[in-house]
């Protein structure tokens, strides 16, 4: 097993090389002047467009400028952020735990909800319960993030005035701002600092503004593990394994949960593990609609201003988020399923 | 001798997106005490759903439509409708007064639970009250479970007098508390390893911790067999057990549900297509056509004197040993059950066919004692002497 890990972590160096070799190609293919553009924030300063080319060896052939890329991020340099005006590792640390906090609170939800509910109505198979968690899947499913995250921003924050739009409401970051040494910030996360520091009122008020992003993004991503997890059921209770408990003279309950449930998880294992890492690198709609800035908002950002070191380290980073979430998941599956070794 | 188990009119129907498809119509049986009664028939001529309409195992989209299934354990018992039982009374009768053994060995056994945790159910399911009393016993002689011994003592007390009591289903739900039954559950694994030891597998404290993948496929059988044995029923349905394995663990099996019907069991139901197998292990059989009993009587009167036409045209299909010429087989194929054949099910492949036969489903008839025939023709020319 240690031997398997080990080998597959050594696997993704191949992958980080391919994805850095992938994306700085892509981004060569813009032009010098184009690219150092990028750094010209006023007409006169384009005068320096040649300067900086030159500086920064843009019209230098591809593999020199890469080797360049990879000598500085060994240095442990990744770079310029231009959108966060400070360097990208720093910046990392800014938007990173954002994200995180996020998926903290969306993640389980949307693992222990899409199970109950995919079992539940695979169970109950056509009864009423099935046809409306369904029924709501496809809405949740097929309703843009964006507009179904509008409409609850509208309903509560515009009508009810309940949940504010941010991370946390601006008196107390603009405290926390003022406040460095009363206040540290051991994790980022201002739900798990207010209760580090001693501070329930700001635990209570990030966590107010986390309720509607929390609940966009379970909705969102709970219809297709719900929707897997129902169809395995469905399978799986026509197995003839289900037939011998049943002679057996086992009850429903145990048939369900005991004998088909354990079969039925395997394949949402796979599903529940890549939306969990897909939600890492930050949805986009979500964080723009509700105001916060974390990944998904800085790549955007970064994206449409071609911030390339962000372009890179971040492209690197959700490469190194799915080989290690799939490693996660292949040692998940080896655990549920006695006929899968790792080796 | 007594009956043990009467199938009366029973009809099972499954609903499909081509229309209802009649699988049984109007189906008879009756097997005696202590009896080996085989079913024989086609593939699909529906002996399995007969058996698992029995015990009312079937699955999706079958619909059991009507008749009786009645089952007295005791010779002298008034016997009970299986159909009109409560689902919660039909499980306690399933796996402890009649079991089954399946057809796929490799499908009949969950892949991700181990061979104990799935041979131990059988007892969880049917024998806690007993097992819960002889650890109380234990424990009141002086042994020992580890600390939790007086809360083991104490729950177990109440399962031994009532195992769905409200408390243990409670206790059951909230975590430490629901260990109460860990040494009802050590007992349960003992006793499989005791009865897979039984079955001639060699090493079963081992076997009990492996996964069905592990095991070969006549050893799988065997912890199938285990399963349905466990709680020595009245009743062992074999449907199909033998059919997928090679001939010399199909012997074996045989042989070995002949020597477990004479210490535990009290009748076997041998569901097969292998009328070999029927002649050498049963004492009864039945004959099945399209969802129907055609013939049914003992094993050496059936074979000897068929009197329906479909008993003798299988019987000639069987190759003899100094077999002469091409061999026989049966006209035509198994009807489509959604548009049955009107009147004998048979009538459009059978060769003595009458007019009376598309029109009027032929009864089941005693003309010979102890041998039932359901055919016109039959009926015609032995009534006709009598």
């Amino acid at each position: 097993m240690t031997a398997y890990i080990i080998r597959r972590l050594l696997f993704l160096v191949f992958v980080l090389f391919g994805v850095s070799i992938l994306i700085f190609g892509l981004l060569s293919t813009f032009s010098p002047e184009r690219r150092a553009a990028a750094y010209v924030t006023t007409p006169k300063q384009a005068e320096n467009i040649p300067l900086i080319i030159q500086k920064y060896g843009l019209d230098k052939p591809f593999y020199v400028q890469y080797g360049k890329w990879v000598e500085q991020v060994a240095d442990g340099n990744l770079g310029w952020s231009l959108v966060a005006a400070r360097p990208v590792a720093q910046a990392f640390w800014n938007y990173f735990p954002t994200t995180l906090e996020l998926n903290l609170f969306a993640s389980p939800l949307v693992i222990i909800v899409g199970i109950w509910l995919g079992t539940m109505s695979g169970v109950h198979r056509d009864s009423f319960f099935d046809h409306s968690t369904r029924i709501a899947a496809i809405v949740g499913w097929s309703l843009p993030t964006f507009l179904f995250a509008l409409i609850l921003l509208m309903v509560f924050y515009g009508y009810l005035d309940m949940f504010s739009p941010g991370i946390l409401s601006s008196d107390l970051s603009l405290w926390v701002a003022n406040n460095p040494d009363k206040f540290v910030r051991y994790t980022g996360m201002y739900s798990i600092d207010g209760l580090l520091n001693g501070r329930l009122d700001i635990t209570l008020n990030a966590l107010s503004h986390l309720v509607l992003p929390v609940v966009t993004q379970v909705i969102v991503v709970v219809a297709l593990l719900m929707r897997v997890m129902r169809s395995g059921m469905i399978e799986e209770m026509n197995k003839d394994y289900v037939i011998t408990a049943k002679a057996k003279g086992a009850d429903f309950k145990t048939i369900y949960k005991k004998h088909a449930k354990k079969n039925a998880l395997i394949p949402v294992i796979t599903v529940a593990g890549q939306l969990v890492a897909l939600s890492m690198e930050g949805s986009i709609a979500v964080e723009v609609v509700f105001n916060r800035q974390g990944m998904g908002w800085w790549l955007a950002e970064s994206a449409t201003q071609l911030d390339m070191p962000v372009l890179m380290s971040v492209c690197m980073f959700v490469g190194l988020v799915f080989v290690t979430s799939n490693l996660i998941i292949d040692i998940m599956y080896a655990y549920v399923d006695p006929r899968i070794r790792l080796h | 001798m007594a009956v043990l188990l009467k199938a009366q009119d029973l009809t099972t129907n499954f609903y499909t997106y081509e229309g209802a498809v009649k699988a049984l119509d109007k189906f008879s049986l009756s097997i005696d005490h202590g009896c080996t009664f085989g079913l024989v028939g086609e593939s699909g001529c529906g002996k399995s759903v007969t058996v698992r309409s029995m015990l009312r195992v079937i699955q999706s989209p079958g619909v059991i439509e009507g008749g009786k299934v009645l089952f007295s354990e005791k010779a002298d018992a008034e016997p009970v409708d299986l159909l009109a039982l409560t689902e919660e009374e039909m499980e306690s009768v399933r796996g402890d007064s009649i079991s089954m053994i399946f057809q796929e060995p490799n499908a009949a056994l969950n892949p991700v639970i181990t061979i104990g945790d799935q041979v131990a159910e059988s007892f969880l399911f049917h024998r806690v009250a007993e097992m819960s009393q002889k650890i109380c016993d234990a424990i009141d002689s002086g042994e020992s479970y580890g600390l939790l011994t007086p809360y083991y003592r104490a729950m177990l007390g109440v399962a031994a007098k009532n195992p769905k009591a409200p408390l243990l289903k409670f206790c059951s739900q909230v975590p430490f508390l629901k260990w109460w039954d860990k040494p009802v559950k050590k007992e349960a694994l003992q006793r499989a390893i005791k009865i897979i030891g039984k079955l001639g597998i060699a090493n079963p404290e081992e076997i009990v911790t492996r996964y069905p993948h592990n095991l070969s496929g006549g050893m799988k059988q065997r912890i199938v067999i285990a399963i349905a044995l466990a709680c020595h029923p009245t009743l062992l349905i074999a449907d199909e057990a033998t059919s997928n394995l090679d001939v010399t663990v199909q012997a074996q099996i045989l042989q070995l549900l002949n020597d477990l019907k004479k210490e535990s069991i009290s009748s076997i139901l041998l569901i097969t297509h292998d009328l070999g197998v029927v002649a050498e292990t049963c004492e009864k059989v039945g004959v099945m056509y399209a969802g129907t009993l055609c013939e049914t009587g003992d094993v050496k009167d059936v074979f000897s004197t068929p009197l329906h036409p479909y008993t003798q045209a299988l019987l000639t299909s069987v190759p003899k040993f100094n077999q002469e010429g091409e061999l026989q087989s049966i006209e035509g194929s198994v009807p489509n059950l959604v548009n049955p054949p009107s009147g004998c099910r048979f009538h459009p492949r059978c060769p003595k066919a009458m007019d009376k036969c598309s029109t009027d489903k032929p009864e089941l008839k005693e003309l010979i004692p102890g041998h039932l025939v359901a055919c016109h023709h039959a009926d015609r020319v032995i009534g006709g002497l009598s």
